[in-house]
């Protein structure tokens, strides 16, 4: 039987469909083509949007990491792994599709020629990947969540460093269109359709977070029963 | 035309398959 927060989450994730439906309206329908570079422009609108939506999500593992260092939270620690394994996807998104738009606008050969952003990115990358690895091989326990905590704050460090790195650098990749100083470089319209976006891209990517943290909870449910067996039967051997 | 087809089949198979990935694994846990 479907428990109540489980119908919620099928709910969130119908209007998160909803959305990323409008938003590809918007993309493919509302905004104009741009006049430089033609229809591939309009990857911008989910590129941008799905790095801004990994960020939030390595956010998220900090102050879950913050919250179980300080308090000892397992409910910090879940959110920490939920948001984690959804800030690498839309990590990967972004990295891709970077580079398919590289592609025909700059003729790019990664092996040729050096650019900031996808260097600090592959880094932010390997780091909560192997995030994702020290959760996956360390035994369970107290420790293995210190030792993640430490990783997923430490690894933010690079957050700013991608974000950053095409003002620190000189770079192929282009400066901010969005945070630009003296406001957006985009017209109206294209505004528009990159807000419409990132609505929908960071309600997909919340409901992404919540449904991953219901996994977990169940995770440490079961893992949570199977000590308690174990415990049960070790006590029962003894009492012999 | 195709890098843009490209990009967003990428995205549709990536962000689309793991929604389907994780819910399936929500179904099966609970």
């Amino acid at each position: 039987m479907t428990e109540p927060e489980d119908r919620r989450l099928y709910a969130l994730t119908a209007l998160a469909l909803a959305g990323m439906l409008v938003a590809a309206g918007m993309i493919f329908l509302y905004a104009p083509q741009d006049a430089l570079q033609g229809p591939v422009q309009r990857i911008f609108y989910l590129h941008v949007n799905s790095a801004i939506a990994a960020y939030i999500c390595f956010g998220m593992v900090v102050a879950g990491g913050v919250a179980y260092l300080w308090k000892e939270s397992v409910r910090g620690d879940r959110l920490a792994r939920a948001a984690a394994t959804v800030g690498l996807v839309f990590t990967t998104n972004a990295f891709v599709m970077g580079m398919i738009w590289a592609k025909p606008i700059w003729n790019w050969d990664p092996s040729k020629t050096w650019d900031a952003r996808v260097t600090s990115t592959a880094v932010l990358w390997v780091v909560y990947a192997g995030y994702l690895l020290v959760r996956r091989f360390a035994t369970p326990g107290r420790p293995a969540m210190r030792l993640a905590a430490v990783v997923g704050i430490v690894g933010f460090v690079d957050v700013p460093v991608v974000h950053f790195s095409v003002q620190w650098w000189r770079t192929l990749h282009p400066g901010p269109v969005i945070d630009a100083a003296g406001g957006p470089a985009l017209p109206p319209e294209m505004l528009l359709a990159f807000m419409v976006t990132m609505v929908a891209v960071l309600l997909l990517a919340g409901t992404l977070v919540a449904i991953r943290y219901r996994i977990e909870a169940r995770r440490d449910e079961l893992e949570d029963r199977a000590v308690a067996a174990q415990l049960e039967l070790a006590a029962s051997h003894g009492s012999r | 035309m195709s890098y843009l087809i490209e990009a967003y089949a990428f995205a549709v198979m990536l962000l689309g398959g793991f929604l389907v990935y994780s819910l399936v694994q929500l179904r099966r846990r609970s």
